[in-house]
């Protein structure tokens, strides 16, 4: 069974990005030490951008009209936390630090940056997992729904949800959730942000958009599948439906449908930022929300070397995926 | 069937099981230890508090957020000082059960009270009150920790332990402000193992170690700290009516950042406590029957300072015209409720020295306009704002960010003075962009002032260059410089308050100074059924004595 007619145009990308032909260990070495650099140059640029807006959060709170500090206190304490030196010389002690595992403390509340970060994630991660696992499973049911439901307005208004999803930005459906969940029926706490029906909500939240790009391009795959030789011929048999796109259509559309659900695992944790703030969960997108408002550089260094690193490692992850799951894109075959 | 397409379909089969399994672990992770939790805060127990806060981002260095507006509420049920100083700002026995001041009041003995102890055994005698007194004077600027700001350390000489329990505090100076200090929320009693660590171990609100009603249980980063009563506790303030330990027997602070969600949390029954939620939703909680508390601290009214050497405000009409040309009763019945009241002077109404000089900047249009004529403001810019030599008469205000409710109060000004033909612009800006802009920069004309105070002495130290010079008028306002001196040198309660009057009205009548209302910084939705709960000199609370009524 070849699934060459239903690979989406995406899933060609990674055979212009594997070169020669080195193995996989060396295409993994490789792409490691690509996404190094790319770390340490987010860190570097991010560095001096933030070097080149004004303030900080020790200025900040020394220069509190409620604080009343000399001139004299507020140059020691500055100079404690190196704000006296250059921005090169920061950058340089900085970047030193942060090689060795040193991230330094948050300028905002004194605490180790791996502290504040390392408290966040699990709260992150357990929002986007359990968003995603809601997304795949809500574009499962729509993708299935549209071959299984009879041509029709049904069909029609199905196959038309993915982009209502898309188009609904989720802030919005998240204080409707709140709204009418919360609030109207007391069904989860906005106390308790991290009680098991407090997570499903905000999960819900992230994962309907989400969900839509997943859906899009499994319905497309579905109905690609639907129209070979082999799917007509098995409903020609007198195959019931639901056993035609269990049996024959289902497996050779997954393939680019896992493709797009790596893709959106990025959008699912850029998407926790904004779904935590709504309902206040201390994730990384608290964190990194905060740091932004009180322009608390060192931990904002760490949120974006996080990133940088999550979207890498998945981004290997991914390429090293198709390798698997394609042989035609491995290097051996890609140099044939 | 080829290898490769066995090895992809169980590569497809391993992915959908693993990505079920991977995703049912932090599922059941969450599930199984706060599925009952779930709507549980608004289930707590009788005597357990719940509070929603927008934020507890400012960290646990007592010296960096013991005056904030939100871990204040913290530290508050945590520690104890050695006064208590009220809404009125009275001085009352707390550690410090009784005192003696010398005439000219350099000299202060200070009498602790006997077997008071910190939560880790430590005795609260006078060694530990030494080591914290030369935390809030000096500090270890060296080691990144600030001395508490407000405590008149620029006067203070040393202190001595004269017997374990009786400490003498001398200054070089007379220092009226020492006493009420004491119960200012920057003078927290600290266990001197606390004083003595490092910054980042006192980072760690575990390593805090305070004598207050409650101890710390858990805490978790920006998300929730949870006290639980200390069951040996009994030396609170008598002025709080209560004896013994706290009634109640938990409080959980709940971080909720948005306004409208706490606000969402108090009206479905979640939370007992909303914390500064918009103003204008404030009526219908009062419909339906919650308590809202708007404590008023010590200090200046919610106002602007203007400096005296930024156009236009370098004459002094025009500085008046703006102060006449505000509305203010509209702004209170726009902006805020019948909680809020207009400005009297600009100090708050409760500094004990404040006189109303509200006739000396009460709204006055026809009397701005006329000033602004006789200013040479005559003539028109294209828009109908007023001009003169081809400039258009006009400023930028920059709300505080520390007050909620500033952005449209400052947005009414500018309808206010556009009809006098003054173009006002507003604009939000985040803490450290206002900061830089507003309070670091010496261009900026006229700066919003939000700040509580427990001595009336403080004004000593912001009207000219030796100070903080709010006014840029440097020593060239000898009126000024001379009252200046008298406040800051008055070793008598009954003396100072007449010069305070003085200085009050030559600043008024100079329009250095802009009132708008009393200054409300901190809103409390309550639960109905919370009683017993009283507001110190700064208006942060004390849970010591609060109870539930459980019907």
């Amino acid at each position: 069974m070849s699934t060459t007619a239903t690979l989406p145009e995406s899933t060609e990308a990674p055979r212009r990005t594997v070169r020669s032909s080195r193995g996989l260990l060396g295409a993994a070495v490789g792409r490691s030490a690509q996404a190094l650099v790319v770390i340490v140059l987010a860190y570097v640029l991010v560095f001096l951008v933030l070097a080149a807006i004004p303030g900080d959060p020790v200025s900040a709170q020394l220069d509190n009209p409620q604080a009343g500090f000399s001139d004299a206190e507020k140059a020691r304490i500055r100079s404690f936390h190196g704000l006296d030196q250059p921005v090169l010389v920061q950058l340089v002690v900085s970047l030193g630090h942060a090689v060795q595992g040193d991230l330094g403390l948050s300028m905002a509340t004194s605490q180790p940056v791996t502290q504040v970060i390392g408290a966040a994630i699990p709260s992150t991660l357990r929002l986007a997992v359990t968003a995603l696992v809601l997304a795949v499973a809500l574009a499962a049911a729509l993708g299935l729904a549209t071959r299984l439901l009879p041509e029709g307005r049904l069909n029609d208004l199905v196959r038309s949800l993915p982009t209502l999803f898309l188009s609904t930005p989720n802030f919005l459906i998240g204080l409707v959730l709140i709204q009418v969940l919360a609030v109207q029926l007391g069904l989860f706490s906005l106390v308790d942000s991290e009680g098991f029906a407090s997570t499903v909500a905000a999960a819900l939240t992230l994962a309907i958009p989400v969900s839509a790009q997943i859906a899009q391009v499994f319905i497309t795959a579905l109905d690609e599948s639907a129209g070979q030789d082999y799917a007509e011929v098995a409903l020609a048999r007198g195959l019931p439906p639901a056993q035609v796109v269990l049996r024959h259509l289902l497996r050779p559309s997954l393939l680019p449908t896992v493709t797009v659900v790596g893709l959106v695992i990025g959008e699912v944790l850029g998407g926790s930022l904004i779904t935590e703030t709504i309902f206040g969960r201390a994730g990384i997108g608290m964190v990194v929300q905060k740091a932004v408002a009180t322009q608390d550089v060192s931990v904002l260094l760490a949120a974006v070397v996080l990133s940088a690193l999550v979207f890498v490692v998945v981004n290997l992850v991914i390429d090293l995926l198709y390798l698997l799951l394609d042989p035609r894109l491995r290097p051996s075959e890609v140099s044939r | 069937m080829s290898a490769s397409t066995l090895s992809r379909r169980h590569l497809l089969q391993t992915l959908g099981a693993g990505s079920l399994g991977l995703a049912a672990l932090p599922l059941a992770g969450c599930a199984l230890p706060s599925a009952f939790a779930d709507g549980g805060e608004g289930d707590a127990a009788d005597d357990e508090l719940t509070f929603l806060i927008s934020n507890l981002d400012g960290g646990w260095v007592p010296s960096k957020s013991a005056i904030s507006s939100y871990e204040a509420n913290v530290w508050q049920q945590l520690t104890d000082k050695l006064v208590h100083t009220d809404a009125d700002g009275v001085v009352s026995p707390w550690i410090a059960e009784s005192w003696e001041q010398d005439a000219d009041s350099t000299e202060f003995v200070l009498h602790l009270r006997e077997g008071v102890t910190f939560s880790d055994g430590t005795p609260l005698d006078a060694a530990a009150v030494l080591a914290n007194l030369e935390s809030w004077a000096v500090g270890r600027p060296d080691d990144g920790l600030a001395p508490v700001g407000l405590f008149p350390g620029g006067t203070y000489e040393g202190a001595e332990a004269l017997d374990p329990l009786t400490v003498r505090v001398t200054f070089t100076a007379p220092t009226l402000s020492f006493l009420p200090t004491l119960g200012y929320h920057g003078c927290q009693l600290m266990a001197p193992a606390s004083i003595a660590a490092s910054l980042e171990e006192q980072s760690d609100l575990a390593n805090q170690i305070g004598s207050g009603p409650f101890v710390l249980d858990t805490w978790a980063g920006n998300d929730h700290v949870r006290l639980v009563r200390r069951e040996d506790y009994d030396w609170a303030p008598e002025v709080l009516g209560a004896s013994g330990p706290a009634t109640l027997s938990a409080i959980t602070f709940r971080v909720l950042p948005d306004d409208t969600l706490r606000a969402s949390a108090a009206r479905a029954g979640q939370t007992d406590i909303a914390y500064n939620v918009n103003p204008q939703v404030l009526d219908s909680f009062t419909e339906a029957g919650f308590v809202i508390e708007v404590p008023r601290y010590l200090g200046f009214v919610h106002g602007f300072s203007l400096r005296t050497n930024v156009a236009p405000f370098d004459d002094v009409r025009v500085r008046q015209a703006v102060t006449r040309g505000i509305d203010r009763d509209e702004i209170l019945r726009t902006v805020f409720t019948d909680a809020w009241e207009s400005a009297t002077s600009w100090l708050q109404a409760g500094v004990p020295e404040t006189t109303d000089l509200t006739e000396l900047f009460a709204y006055d249009p026809g009397l701005a306009a006329q000033l602004l004529d006789e200013a040479g403001w005559t003539d028109r810019t294209e828009d109908g704002f007023r001009s003169k030599d081809g400039t258009e008469l006009g400023f930028t205000i920059y709300p505080t960010p520390y007050l909620t409710g500033s952005v449209p109060e400052a947005e009414l000004i500018s309808q206010h003075l556009g009809r006098l033909g003054i173009r006002v612009s507003t604009q939000r800006l985040d803490i450290p962009t206002w900061t830089e802009r507003v309070t670091n920069n010496p261009e900026q004309g006229i700066s919003p002032v939000t700040r509580s105070f427990v001595d009336v002495g403080t004004v000593a130290g912001v009207i000219t260059d030796e100070g903080e010079d709010w006014f840029a008028v440097g020593t060239s306002d000898e009126e000024l410089v001379r009252l200046r001196d008298e406040v800051a040198g008055a070793a008598d309660h009954d003396e100072r308050a007449a010069i305070v009057e003085q200085l009050s009205r030559h600043v008024l009548e100079q329009a250095y100074f802009i009132p708008l209302e009393q200054n409300v910084q901190r809103i409390y939705v309550q639960s109905p059924q919370l009683s017993g709960i009283t507001f110190n000199a700064v208006a942060i609370p004390s849970y010591h004595a609060a109870r539930k009524d459980p019907s």
